[in-house]
């Protein structure tokens, strides 16, 4: 069925345009490519008409108007380039500098500054300004202060768009940053200087359009130029399953290749919106952190584990297991994190399938973690408390009970651990291939093993965990930024992360080491790509809720910062044209010289 | 004329109930209370009477604009919270005619179908909230307020609330912005308050000089209250006279009376003081254009004053006679722009400031020429680009001094000090004001 949508048709810098109804003239000027500035807008948090850039001038209405707060109407015409518009807006980009101080060369923000893009594109080309800045450095107190235990805030970059003000309120709920003192002397501030303490503060940064509100994470850490390329992913690190984009840094010329240096959110209207919260935000170091699992583990009679290849590691892992297997076929069990991919999970039922009929797949448990977040009730953003992403796929695959799409609470360990203590295990497969804890607690399982009731325990993971060091075999796998999988989020969507990094050392992508193990203990699943484990899944369950459209899935490449910018936020689009304009090519890229230059390309000014 | 709202402010007990009942206090509810709501919002259209808080917005025209098929309850806010520098009429109505406002909060309340009138009264005024308070608590033992007002079934609450001090506040959303609690900061227009008013429902903010008028209509009829005044400025008018006369302060008239008449009136206030002469008037408070004394002999009427070249405003006339330096006057309430600009906007935050400190150089002796190019300049980058009329406000008293007394700006420039004789800042060394 077609959705009829109301529209209104009006004329837009003499161009007939139609849009839907309801929407605001910057909103129908930013869809049909007609480049306005703003700062207190955004979408995700509404219309404030403070900034007073996005000023335009409306037929039949006596004065300018701000076009974030003047609604579409049938027949109206808008001029967004008449000579007072023009001259209006360079006043108002002024005024608005006269006190921002222009620290861009030390300022974060700098290279992806909306009030940097805008001031080149529509300010005047100096100040009249000959009188000091204002600046709220003062005795025994700093512009540049603390601003709760993720971020810093400096107040003389601010521009009082009050975006910060109004997210919080809105978005996460409880409104702890306000405005204090009037007039020219206004500042953001939090009670008694607190500062923000909210599971939702990095988005902060996202939404301030200057430098004044910054992460202590990513602060003085790195240029967005020398972020040459992202790749769009989502986060794992729970069930939300937020839309996110993985932001590499350049390492130094020497070094070689690339870390990963942020995340940021990427709207998704039926997920995360614009936002993401600050454990997917800050919690990336273990990717590349020390306590990575870089290479095989084999116990050796002495105790000690010994690095392996893979090729060494393999028959003595299937000999072990077979042997295990032999003794006792119902005591070896497989314990799996809900971090899991689809692609994961549907191999180990697979591989149990195969190696134990149909009743293998329920030698399966799935654990996860549960930690209720501590969020303000109002919030419109509630993070989950499953800290996995993927506990809707293991029920899509019937290893977790209950329907995809169905709350979820925490996992049932019980039945395993009741094997566990009754001495019936005889081996233990563990595949954790999230951050630390997040299988959930594993406590009982080191004590079983201290107590020598499990003979034999491989894990295969990302981290050297305490159950990874108790382990006799340790197969390093990929985190979700090394691969290319797919996850069921609470709500039942089906979403992908991309690879956006190698895997360490002789770490290696899931799929394939559990391929080769079952290849190993005789089971030939014929798979030689992540893409083929996603085309026997819509094959044998193609139906099924909440895999719909699996060998579908289309994975983000790794691209430029440029194409990224350009091509997931539309509405902001013809901005990152003026962003990246002066950087220096990127190896292998197109010469940017040898394109047409992009239209309403400023040249770069003479310094006076 | 005689006086009609201030008649019996000079009695000592001309506050009290009894005092206001006496003589013929609360028959204009008692009549409204006989009449259909939307009888007395005809009325009110029909007698013309314009807002008294500085706009001249025809009353009964807002009254009719209140959204009647809103769900939602609806309220009358009156603005008390008489800020503009010049003005300051409302106070003396209010603590010495308090029952007059109460009565007219009433009737209002009827007339829109509202159930509670909010008072949002300036903070400073704090001996007038006391007298108000006790009056109101007196009209409700009195059942004038409260249930069942008269038997006729009407119920009507009156609340005070005392701002914290911003002359923002006294901007009609800002005000709003204020009641609910937060920082007194204008809204967008539209959704106009009487559409998404106090807590989102329908609200009519009226000034407290027109509220005191609503009673008289009822009494007398609309006729009656428009004979008074010239055509579409009928009824009473407050003149608030201050500055360098000889008898400032506040004085009833009709709109009949001419601005001359007001300044130099014998009635009135008795013109410049011995020895001087007029130099400039504003006549509306400190937010409108100033007119020459050769401009005087209009009506001080809302339109009169308008085709004049200024605007009536709230009727706080401000004399300044020979003495006064107009740098130093455009410096003095630039200040007080810059001081009370609520910072929500971009221009009139970071402008007033700007034209402020370029206006203190000057005033210090240390302007240049170029200065006053930037001062207009500046101005014009404010002027109708900012959210409320405040940046409009602020940049008045610049762009006027500017157009008819550029001289003094350019004396003041070329000389590095004031160099008006008669000012006894001429007198004073250089940097000293």
């Amino acid at each position: 069925m077609i959705e009829v949508v109301d529209t209104v048709t009006l004329t837009l810098d003499g161009r007939q345009i139609t849009v839907e109804k309801g929407k605001t003239v910057l909103q129908a000027a930013l869809e049909h490519g007609v480049s306005l500035p703003y700062y207190c807008y955004h979408p995700g948090i509404g219309i404030d008409g403070s900034c007073r850039v996005c000023i335009v001038k409306i037929e039949k209405m006596p004065k300018l108007q701000t076009s974030c707060s003047t609604v579409c109407t049938d027949g109206m015409v808008v001029d967004t380039q008449s000579p007072d518009v023009h001259a209006a807006r360079a006043g108002v980009f002024e005024f608005l500098l006269i006190n921002h101080p222009l620290d861009c060369p030390v300022c974060d923000k700098g290279g992806e500054c909306p009030l940097q893009d805008f001031s080149y594109t529509f300010g005047p080309d100096n100040s009249r300004m000959e009188f000091p800045r204002r600046v709220f450095d003062g005795e025994g107190v700093k512009a540049d202060v603390d601003f709760g235990p993720t971020l810093m805030l400096n107040r003389n970059r601010c521009i009082m768009c009050t975006r910060c003000v109004r997210f919080m309120g809105l978005v996460d709920g409880d409104a702890q940053i306000g405005v204090i003192n009037r007039g020219n002397g206004s500042e953001i501030g939090t009670f008694n200087d607190e500062g923000v303490h909210s599971l939702m503060s990095g988005n902060l940064v996202d939404v301030c359009p200057v430098g004044a509100i910054t992460t202590r994470d990513y602060r003085f850490k790195s240029r967005p130029w020398d972020n040459p390329s992202v790749t769009d992913t989502i986060c794992t690190q729970c069930s939300k399953g937020c839309n996110t984009t993985a932001w590499l840094k350049a390492k130094p010329e020497w070094a070689k290749g690339s870390s990963l240096i942020r995340f940021t959110p990427r709207f998704n209207a039926d997920v995360n919106q614009y936002w993401m919260c600050d454990i997917g935000r800050f919690n990336y170091r273990w990717v590349e952190g020390d306590d990575r699992l870089r290479a095989p583990l084999v116990r050796d009679a002495q105790g000690t584990q010994q690095r392996a290849s893979w090729a060494d590691l393999m028959p003595k892992l299937r000999d072990r297991l077979a042997q295990a297997g032999q003794s006792s076929p119902d005591g070896v069990k497989f314990l799996v994190s809900a971090h899991a991919s689809n692609e994961e999970l549907f191999l180990f039922r697979r591989l149990t399938e195969e190696l134990l009929g149909p009743s293998g797949p329920s030698t399966i448990t799935v654990s996860w973690r549960v930690t209720p977040k501590q969020q303000p009730p109002r919030t419109t953003f509630k993070v989950p408390a499953v800290d996995a992403p993927n506990v809707n796929g293991a029920r899509a695959f019937g290893l977790v009970t209950g329907a995809v799409g169905d709350p979820q609470g925490p996992s049932n360990v019980g039945a395993l651990q009741a094997a566990v203590a009754a001495g019936s295990v005889t081996a233990l497969f563990v595949f954790d291939p999230g951050p630390d804890g997040t299988l959930g607690d594993s406590q009982w399982l080191l004590d079983a093993r201290a107590a020598g009731q499990l003979p034999l325990l491989i894990v295969q993971g990302v981290l050297m965990t305490s159950l990874a060091k108790a382990a006799d075999f340790v197969l390093p796998g990929a985190s979700f930024v090394e691969k290319d999988a797919s996850y069921t989020n609470d709500q039942g969507w089906l979403q992908a992360t991309s690879r956006a990094l190698a895997t360490p050392g002789d770490a290696r992508e899931d799929w394939q080491i559990l391929v080769d193990l079952a290849s190993g203990l005789g089971v030939q699943l014929g798979y030689t790509s992540a893409a083929t484990v996603r085309g026997d899944i819509a094959a044998r369950m193609g139906g099924a809720v909440g895999l719909v459209g699996i060998e579908g899935l289309a994975f983000a490449s790794t691209m430029s910062a440029r194409t990224w910018l350009q091509a997931s936020n539309p509405s902001e689009r013809w901005k990152w044209d003026f962003m990246y304009q002066d950087l220096p090519p990127v190896k292998g890229a197109v010469e940017p010289s040898s394109l047409p230059p992009p239209p309403g390309l400023i040249p770069l000014k003479e310094v006076k | 004329m005689e006086p009609l709202l201030t008649q019996d402010v000079r009695k000592p007990n001309g506050y009290t109930l009894d005092f206001y009942v006496e003589h013929d206090g609360y028959a204009g509810l008692r009549r409204a209370l006989g009449m259909a709501p939307d009888q007395i919002i005809e009325m009110v259209k029909a007698s013309g009477l314009r807002g008294r808080g500085g706009a001249g917005f025809p009353t009964g025209t807002k009254w009719q604009f209140v959204d009647k098929k809103s769900p939602n309850p609806r309220y009358i806010a009156c603005n008390a919270d008489e800020s503009e520098p010049g003005t300051f009429k409302d106070h003396v109505l209010m603590e010495r005619n308090p029952h007059l406002l109460i009565e007219g909060c009433a009737i209002a309340c009827y007339a829109i179908g509202a159930k509670v009138a909010y008072i949002y009264i300036r903070g400073e005024f704090l001996h007038v909230q006391q007298v108000l308070e006790a009056q109101i608590a007196e009209a409700y033992k009195a059942g004038y307020l409260g249930k069942n007002i008269l038997g006729s079934g009407f119920d009507c609450d009156v609340w005070i609330h005392r701002g914290a001090g911003a002359y923002e506040a006294g901007e009609e959303t800002a005000l709003l912005e204020s009641l609910e609690g937060k920082r007194a900061q204008p809204r967008n227009k539209p959704p106009f308050p009487a559409v998404v008013g106090l807590y989102n429902c329908p609200t009519a903010v009226n000034n407290v000089e027109t509220l005191c008028n609503v009673p008289l209509i009822v009494k007398n009829g609309a006729e009656w209250f428009a004979a008074l005044g010239p055509e579409k400025n009928g009824g009473p008018k407050l003149y608030c006279i201050s500055g360098q006369v000889k008898r400032p302060g506040v004085y009833e008239a009709s709109m009949h009376v001419t601005l001359r008449e007001l300044i130099e009136g014998e009635r009135y206030a008795g013109g410049a003081r011995e020895g001087r002469t007029l130099k400039a008037i504003i006549p509306g408070g400190s937010s409108v254009p100033v007119l020459l004394p050769e401009q005087l002999d209009v009506p001080a009427s809302f339109d009169a004053v308008q085709k004049a070249g200024s605007l009536l405003g709230s009727a706080g006339i401000i004399v300044c006679d020979d003495t006064t330096c107009m740098v130093w006057l455009a410096e003095n309430l630039l200040h007080f722009y810059r001081h009370e600009s609520c910072g929500k906007c971009t221009p009139c935050r970071e402008g007033t400031d700007w034209l402020h400190k370029i206006l203190h150089r000057i005033e210090r002796g240390e302007g240049q020429m170029r200065d006053l190019d930037l001062l207009a300049s500046i101005s014009a980058q404010i002027g109708g680009k900012t959210l409320c009329a405040f940046g409009d406000a602020a940049i008045t008293p610049v762009q006027t001094t500017l157009k008819h007394f550029r001289h003094e700006y350019e004396a003041h420039i070329r000389e590095g000090r004031c160099t008006l004789v008669a000012d006894w800042r001429a007198r004073q060394p250089i940097g000293a004001h």
